[in-house]
């Protein structure tokens, strides 16, 4: 089994998020490899330990910065990685979830991979689009949110979790793109001799351009904004200013 | 602010295990930001301390007994005097003979001899394979015995710590607490002194040799039931259960609202009679109150639940048990304080440790520093 982990590099949870120029500000803030991206990797890697994959190759789509977080992605065990090279935003702003999806669609083709693990979304956009969307170009099965991922008889059992309760959908045969939500495996910290080992793997670079892919965003953002500020509170005198405030100006008692 | 290692200098130069970061970074904030580094900041105190506070307290873990306390891996500090001068101290370089050690001042200084403001601590590289043990034995001597041993035989312990049998009752009542909510029931382990130990090494080879020179060791001191486990969840469980023995020991005494916790540590030749003479008046005593340690360091903690409806005379008797943990670890050669500090209840103990020479040089030091007493005053010296 080959696998392809999608791997992107978003901006890092922690980060308070400025807004500028009608988009998130992206100056001098830290960036790294996206949380439900990085269980994605846990998974595959754990499919390579189990040896029901052969190959488990990383790919992600950005700027130079992208190799980075790639070498995360090799340090925590894949064997090599693609980065497809551009300077286009990767958070909804330029590239969107169906060009990344065509992409996507573009090295599996070239790999011939037989099982695609993605983040289910990237905290930057929260779109949750390009795994359904990839499953949808290459006509392959899709299973989203998985919670739990299970290689069986050439195919895979998977588990996900719905609002309703977990589902089990099997696959009887690959191949399959999947998306990982957050119960499905804790990701394992890289130790520095795995550090230094992923500097001698391979990472391949691609030009977004040459892919023969329409990059153009098809959905156009007309405003991004912070969410409104706080009022600032105030100091009261006395429990009686209080319940005069709570009664007469904010109206919550009776 | 947290500045950390760069893995991914581009002229290879491998940089040093060092993270600067401000007083009021958490250690679990700093070691989340560290997480694809390879490197760990490794002192483990209960709590997500801050790292300023953790200076202020000269915390410490349970990896102790490896890599030492807060004092052991802290390269440089600032801070800000009583009068407004702010002070550089310290060195990146691992070795510094450069006037005096104004970072071991400071270390568990509390607050009263200047304000930390950031702290430059020693990192280390996360293990690449850590193995788990548990051993059962008869009394707490064999238990305490089997550790002094372990360290003469040069066995590189990772975490050593000895529960007693209350303690593995306040165990297991909090394990089938959260077997209610995990998957996979944990063993209810048996009430009697129990050693739990971690090791790590580069390879699997050594470190199945470190486990079996340990096994071979528990057996001479009488153990049972050696059980070892290096899957990650299963470790990281036990020592979860290890970190919550507060709260377990407060749920010993159903409607307990809080409790005495006592921290001595002892030359690690008097720490299996101290603490068998503590685990025996507090049996005497009738009290319900747990004991266990960081056995590689001869550290001790008693946690003493006290309940709402408890009575002055039973109340008094705890304050009595706690005091006399105090003297009986002075009197064999150890200290009132082991690692969490004077506080309020313990500076009345200072004189009675070291001696006049040593407090009045305390308040030499206090008074120069702080002449006015604005620092946290009433803590550490005695006025």
């Amino acid at each position: 089994m080959k696998v392809l982990v999608g791997v992107k590099r978003v901006v890092d949870y922690a980060v308070k998020v400025r807004v500028q120029n009608k988009s998130v500000d992206l100056n001098n803030v830290k960036m790294s490899l996206n949380p439900f991206c990085e269980i994605a990797v846990e998974e595959a890697v754990r499919l390579k330990e189990g040896k029901q994959a052969d190959e488990v190759v990383a790919m992600s789509i950005g700027p130079k910065q992208c190799t980075e977080t790639l070498r995360t992605a090799l340090a925590m065990g894949c064997d090599r990685a693609i980065h497809v090279s551009t300077d286009l935003r990767t958070d909804y702003i330029d590239l969107q979830p169906y060009a990344i999806a065509k992409i996507f669609e573009k090295v599996v083709e070239q790999e011939g991979s037989d099982l695609v693990l993605l983040g289910k979304q990237g905290i930057d956009s929260d779109c949750g689009q390009t795994g359904p969307m990839l499953a949808g170009f290459l006509g392959w099965p899709q299973v989203t949110f998985a919670a739990n991922v299970e290689a069986k008889d050439g195919g895979i059992q998977v588990e996900r979790e719905t609002d309703a309760g977990t589902e089990t959908i099997n696959i009887p045969s690959l191949p399959a793109v999947v998306t990982c939500d957050l119960r499905l495996n804790e990701p394992r910290y890289a130790t520095l001799p795995n550090i230094m080992k992923a500097k001698k793997k391979k990472v391949d670079t691609i030009d977004a351009d040459s892919l023969g892919v329409d990059l153009e965003a098809h959905n156009e953002v007309l405003e991004v904004f912070e969410p409104a500020q706080r009022k600032e509170g105030i100091m009261v005198e006395d429990i009686d200013q209080l319940l005069d405030k709570l009664k007469n100006e904010a109206g919550v008692l009776a | 602010s947290i500045e950390i290692p760069d893995m991914e200098d581009e002229h290879g130069v491998l940089p040093d295990p060092i993270a600067t970061v401000g007083a009021g970074v958490t250690r679990n904030t700093l070691n989340e930001a560290l997480r694809h580094t390879g490197l760990q900041f490794v002192v483990d105190p209960g709590a997500d301390a801050t790292l300023g506070g953790m200076v202020a307290t000269g915390a410490s873990g349970t990896t102790a007994v490896q890599y030492g306390t807060m004092r052991e891996n802290i390269l440089a500090v600032q801070c800000v005097l009583a009068d407004g001068t702010i002070v550089n101290t310290g060195t990146k370089a691992l070795k510094n003979s450069a006037g005096y050690d104004l970072l071991g001042l400071l270390c568990g200084s509390e607050g009263t001899l200047g304000v930390i403001t950031k702290v430059a601590v020693k990192l280390h590289p996360i293990p690449e394979n850590i193995m788990a043990a548990v051993c059962v034995f008869d009394s707490l001597q064999d238990a305490a015995q089997t550790v002094a041993m372990l360290k003469l035989c040069n066995v590189p312990l990772l975490r050593c710590e000895l529960l007693d049998a209350m303690s593995v009752k306040a165990f297991n009542q909090y394990q089938q607490g959260q077997g209610q909510q995990d998957a996979g029931a944990a063993t209810k382990r048996e009430e009697k002194p129990t050693l739990f130990l971690e090791f790590q090494a580069p390879s699997m080879e050594s470190l199945q040799e470190q486990v079996q020179m340990t096994q071979s060791i528990c057996d001479d001191y009488g153990g049972s039931g050696f059980d070892y486990c290096s899957d990650e969840e299963e470790r990281k469980a036990l020592w979860a259960a290890r970190h919550s023995l507060y709260y377990a020991s407060v749920n010993l005494r159903p409607g307990a609202t809080g409790a005495i916790l006592t921290d001595a540590c002892v030359p690690l030749s008097q720490f299996a009679s101290v603490i068998q003479e503590t685990a025996q008046e507090i049996e005497e005593k009738g009290v319900v109150a747990p004991t266990f340690g960081h056995a590689g360091d001869g550290n001790f903690h008693t946690i003493i639940p006290i309940g709402e409806g408890d009575s002055e005379e039973y109340i008094e008797t705890l304050h009595e048990i706690s005091n006399n943990i105090v003297l009986r670890s002075l009197a064999a050669g150890g200290t009132c304080t082991g690692e969490h500090g004077l506080g309020y209840g313990k500076t009345k103990y200072l004189e009675r440790q070291y001696g006049p020479g040593a407090v009045h040089m305390m308040q030499l030091v206090k008074k120069s520093l702080d002449p006015h007493n604005i620092m946290n005053p009433g803590k550490v010296v005695p006025n």
